[in-house]
């Protein structure tokens, strides 16, 4: 997948914080654009349904709503860590550490 | 014992506890019998279950905790590392985490006389080590969660610790589950504010019951220990004074309210549901002062009764003001000062107590005191 943007937001959790990032390839090392590639490909991504969330968070839950640019157009799926299926936990793990917020980042 | 008993009032479990195990026969009887027709008059058979099991305990089989490693995967529950009864493990998480739901297990049970997050025994199963660089912890329905925060980052770089360092953490997670049994209160808007609220207030309650200390000794800040010393913060939310517990050049500003004039309309977080709940904790905050002594006492049980059996999935903050103060008028007394420290509590974080919801209807008027005249052990007057 030619990826040209993640659009990744994080909301909830127990601390309630929000995290926004948007994420480009330029931005990125070249292992981790293909990485985040294989991880995009192997979910078949584009075909996700766009709600993957159970009717109500689960308390202190994070909700990520992820959007993928490519050059066909863009799709988003809404999930969280305790209503996403196991083959995406991998994904959800990777976008959080590159998008989290640190000291001098 | 009589057909009709001379106090058909409902008496905090606690004050019956105390009362029946270490009263004379006579005495354990009057408050058993006491428990077991204001248990009749709630439809409550569990309650009194629960009262007998805790009071008169012969056999264990109420605390039960397991604790699993998840070794920085996502699958739950993960590797059982610690079950009940086993000592110690090398791992600070593990110890935490056992530690921890074994102190909010006792302040159900010893205070509230509630067995476990169901009422009815339920195992505590924790899962700690969940994915990398997760800073976060949560309540999945059935069991607690918890990540190691940012143990992966160069310790220049970490703002959070491993989220089992805070006991009101534990105990935060823990109520979750009591209320996905008691209230089910939507975690959405209003009632999910108050979802976290309860969490926090018990969450804190866990911590204080921990060390033993009064309402005005506690710090009331929630996930004390959490946050690095990179951060410029002593937690993630201060139930005395909320919108104070951070304000950090990378994670911003605590944006709790604690009054009604600053309440957050969001559609984020649940539509704020960490946010808003700073009003109601500092309405506890306050009753919990105002009152003094163990915050879990008076101020926790009154509520853990609104909880258990006045809040529903759809309550809002005046609902919940008007049920602690019918609670409180129900516990102690129509006009007792626990039920003024209620008012003064809602009161100061802008909301009435007689706004909306159900008018008080129980008589009260010193049933305890009833109680403990009828038994020989009146209290000095107040
Ligand atoms: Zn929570």
């Amino acid at each position: 997948m030619d990826v040209e943007r993640i659009k990744f937001e994080r909301t909830g959790g127990f601390a309630g914080m929000t995290i926004a990032r948007d994420l480009k390839p330029d931005d990125l090392s070249e292992e981790q654009v293909h990485k985040l590639s294989e991880l995009l490909d192997d979910l078949e991504f584009e075909n996700l349904p766009e709600q993957m969330t159970g009717s109500e968070s689960m308390p202190d839950e994070f909700t990520y709503t992820i959007t993928v640019e490519t050059r066909r157009g863009e799709h988003t799926v809404v999930t969280g860590d305790a209503s996403a299926p196991e083959k995406m936990q991998e994904l959800l793990q990777f976008l959080n550490r590159l998008a989290r917020k640190k000291k001098n980042p | 014992m009589h057909k009709h008993s001379p106090v058909n009032c409902i008496v905090p479990p606690y004050m019956l506890k105390n009362i029946a195990t270490s009263g004379t026969p006579v005495q354990k009887n009057v408050a058993m019998e006491t428990l077991k027709l204001s248990a009749q008059m709630r439809g409550q058979r569990q309650a009194l279950a629960d009262f007998s099991a805790a009071t008169f305990r012969v056999a264990a089989g109420g605390k039960d905790r397991v604790v699993y490693d998840a070794r920085n995967g996502s699958s739950l529950p993960g590797t059982v590392v610690r079950k009940e009864g086993d000592g110690p493990t090398a791992d600070v998480a593990v110890n935490e985490a056992y530690d921890g739901s074994g102190v909010t297990y006792d302040l159900f049970n010893n205070e509230y006389q509630r067995n476990s997050i169901d009422g009815n025994g339920m195992r505590l199963d924790s899962t700690v080590h969940y994915r990398r660089g997760y800073d976060n912890a949560f309540w999945d329905g059935e069991q607690m969660v918890y990540g190691d925060g940012d143990e992966d980052l160069p310790e220049d770089e970490r703002l959070f610790n491993r989220f089992t360092i805070a006991i009101d953490i534990i105990g935060h997670e823990l109520t979750h589950g009591v209320t996905q049994f008691e209230a089910k209160l939507q975690y959405f808007q209003q009632p999910g504010a108050l979802n976290e609220s309860m969490s926090d207030v018990f969450g804190s309650l866990v911590k204080q019951y921990q060390l033993q200390q009064l309402a005005s000794e506690a710090d009331w800040i929630i996930g004390g220990g959490l946050l690095t010393e990179n951060v410029n913060g002593v937690g993630i939310r201060s139930m005395k004074e909320p919108g104070t517990a951070y304000d950090d050049p990378v994670l911003g500003k605590d944006p709790q309210p604690g009054h009604m004039r600053d309440y957050v309309t969001t559609i984020s977080d649940n539509g704020g549901v960490h946010i808003n709940s700073g009003i109601p904790n500092r309405a506890f905050y306050i009753t919990a002062v105002e009152l003094g002594g163990f915050a879990w006492e008076r101020a926790g049980q009154i509520w853990y009764v609104t909880l258990k059996d006045k809040l529903t999935a759809t309550s809002r903050f005046q609902d919940c003001a008007s049920q602690t103060y019918q609670v409180a008028g129900q516990l102690f007394g129509a006009g007792s000062v626990e039920q003024q420290a209620v008012r003064k509590g809602w009161a100061e974080v802008g909301l009435n107590v007689d706004g909306g919801g159900t008018p008080p209807t129980e008589p009260g008027g010193g049933c305890l005191e009833a109680l403990l005249r009828m038994i020989g052990a009146a209290p000095a007057k107040r």
